[in-house]
């Protein structure tokens, strides 16, 4: 039945983008709607993260294949801004608590982006702090997590495709982050060390555009580390144990059978003469399971940033 | 766009679904939470052989949503007992449920007639640890906590103090523990080389056998510090607790030392902290630690010299009289 919907290479046109990107989309909402249902859509949580991206990459990829009509410039989003996030944060640490704990996000950004020379590859460096401060449901404990990354990724792009100012984006993605989550009641548990190496892949979409009479540039963007390294004790092993050198199990080999993480950002750039401003929306998901430990962290924030 | 725009929504909704065991918080829940907490992170279930199993059908019959929180606490409470473990604790703002078994052991120290009748109330303090050289030219030191720092220059002080001394004895009795990197400190001062202090170990899963391989820890010497290799007395009573106990245990296997008093009061199962879904902590030992030997010293590590003070005699500690005899003897020959 799929092969009657999707489009084949340099045949495509734009109807059978539609019907595939239709299809894709029935399927996936039929997916979550019966994951939501019964709820097991926690059972079943790589393929429903990893759905959206294969989604992403093969609209991407049809896309590719389509003769584009490539406008005379393409505005990039601010190319190099400062960001404050201001959100709410959740977070899910076995090692610490088998409570869920939820509170406050807030966090603290430099993004770059630059194109290469001919306009086909564009380049992106971020770097970033966060800060959670959150509580357990009875009220009577707070745990705080403070992170640290920084990622850079390369981009093919496309421009002008489906419409002559819609852009798109693909490529690979190389991240650090780092940081600790603190427990101030826990005796010989009170904190737990997250350090993360991975690439992976970023994709973008901008719409360049206008807003009464200032030029707007809209932008939807994921980051999806793929793999990687990443620490992890083990289950309940002392970082004491760790200081008197047992190191043994500490390093994990990261793929998506043991551990997912996404960023998801839409956020729209106001040109105001000289300085942009930037008004968006991130939700930042940490997820994995190893040596029996289970840690499930994510964020919703509102962005507000300025052009440096 | 709007093919775009339902993506994206789909993709923020799907960040909240994930995968976790959450109770209800109601009574039956929060006593489930503890019993499941503790059947998959407590580590002496087979050597205390203890059938959690059996304990859950025995208190479950008890709990009801319908009882007040303080009755779920007592039951609670009662349920953490059945596994003899002094670090063991249910935490709440009303009460700390506990079994502290040597408050019904003879306490076999008194302060007081330490203070009064052997220094005469004249006594040096650093580091929490009161120090003094006795009339016979014998050190004398109590460390009341293992939670008090140690710094090592305010140990320099005190072990250059008591150089001169013939013999030192060292009072951990009723100390209930404290930091392990402070037990690594003090004895950090009393080898003169490498020195296997134990093993230890932690659970690797749920299951109640998931340990790991005991993992050897070494002490080394403290480097460019003061050092105490003459004869020395460690007193102890069942009132020395969980670091304490770690303590004890190490000194025990040193050639120049001897442990006299009473057996300690164990513990030792390095304790992690939990919490139910009403906001009680839980700990619990976790991290088996052994002896040089291999051996668990839960229950307690025996001394060399087995002795009782007088309760009856308010002028002498009979334990700490054995151990001036005992450096006497030491020193003489």
């Amino acid at each position: 039945m799929l092969s009657r919907h999707i489009p084949c290479g340099a045949n495509t046109n734009y109807a059978n983008y539609a019907d595939f990107t239709k299809y894709l989309l029935f399927k996936f909402v039929e997916f979550a709607k019966l994951a939501f249902k019964t709820g097991r859509g926690c059972h079943s949580i790589y393929c429903t993260y990893c759905l959206p991206f294969i989604m992403l990459l093969c609209c991407s990829l049809t896309v590719a294949a389509r003769p584009a009509d490539i406008p005379e410039s393409a505005v990039l989003p601010n190319q190099s801004a400062l960001m404050l996030d201001a959100g709410y944060a959740s977070i899910h640490d076995s090692y610490l608590t088998p409570i869920t704990y939820d509170g406050l996000d807030l966090g603290l950004s430099l993004e770059a982006t630059r194109w290469t020379k001919k306009h086909k590859w564009l380049w992106q460096l971020g770097v970033g702090a966060d800060y959670n401060y959150v509580e357990n449901k009875a009220q009577n404990n707070d745990l705080y997590k403070l992170m640290g990354d920084i990622s850079f990724s390369m981009q093919h792009a496309w421009l002008g495709v489906l419409h002559p100012r819609l852009n798109f984006s693909v490529g690979p993605m190389a991240q650090v982050r780092a940081g600790i989550v603190y427990n101030a009641v826990n005796s010989n548990n009170p904190v737990t060390v997250r350090a993360h190496a991975n690439v992976g892949a970023t994709g973008m979409a901008w719409f360049n555009t206008r807003l009464g009479r200032k030029p707007i540039t809209l932008r939807y963007q994921m980051q999806l580390p793929v793999a990687g390294a990443f620490f992890a004790p083990e289950y309940d092993e002392s970082y004491y144990e760790i200081y008197l050198g047992n190191h043994k199990n500490l390093a994990h080999l990261g793929w998506w059978g043991n551990r997912f993480d996404m960023v998801n950002y839409l956020g729209a750039d106001l040109r105001l003469g000289k300085t942009t401003l930037r008004l968006g929306y991130r939700s930042r998901l940490e997820h994995w399971t190893v040596n029996h430990l289970h840690v499930h962290d994510f964020t919703h924030a509102l962005v507000l940033g300025i052009s440096l | 766009m709007k093919r775009i725009t339902l993506y994206f929504v789909v993709c923020v909704l799907l960040c909240g679904c994930a995968e976790q065991d959450e109770f209800e918080h109601d009574q039956v829940g929060n006593f489930e939470a503890l019993w499941t907490i503790m059947d998959e992170h407590y580590s002496f279930f087979d050597y205390k052989q203890v059938d959690w199993n059996e304990v859950h059908r025995r208190y479950r019959a008890r709990v009801s949503n319908e009882m007040t929180d303080r009755e779920l606490f007592d039951i609670c409470g009662d349920m953490l007992k059945e596994l003899r473990d002094g670090h063991t604790n249910l935490i709440a703002t009303h009460d700390v449920s506990r079994y502290w078994i040597w408050e019904q052991w003879p306490v076999n120290y008194d302060e007081r007639i330490i203070d009064q009748h052997y220094l005469n109330f004249d006594y040096k303090m650093a580091s929490g640890i009161k120090y003094q050289i006795l009339p016979d030219n014998f050190g004398y030191m109590y460390y009341g906590s293992f939670s008090s720092t140690i710094g090592e220059g305010n140990l320099d002080l005190i072990l250059s103090y008591l150089s001169t001394a013939d013999g030192l004895i060292i009072d951990v009795r009723d100390n209930g523990g404290g930091m392990l990197t402070n037990v690594e400190k003090l004895v950090s001062r009393f080898i003169d080389g490498k020195t296997l202090a134990g093993y230890i170990s932690h659970k690797t899963g749920p299951g109640h056998n998931d340990l790991s391989e005991p993992y050897p820890y070494y002490y080394e010497p403290a480097k460019n510090h003061i050092h105490y290799l003459k004869p020395v007395v460690v007193l102890a009573s069942r009132g020395s607790f969980s670091a304490t106990n770690n303590f004890v245990s190490i000194m025990k296997g040193l050639d120049q030392v001897t442990v006299v008093g009473d057996t300690t009061g164990g513990g030792c199962g390095l304790p992690f902290t939990s919490e139910l879904p009403n906001g009680w902590r839980v700990r619990f030992s976790s991290c088996p630690i052994m002896d040089a030997q291999g051996r668990l010293t839960e229950f307690g590590v025996a001394p060399d010299v087995r002795i009782d003070m007088n309760e009856n005699d308010r002028t002498h500690d009979a334990i700490l009289d054995e151990a001036i005899r005992i450096l006497t003897r030491a020193t003489n020959n």
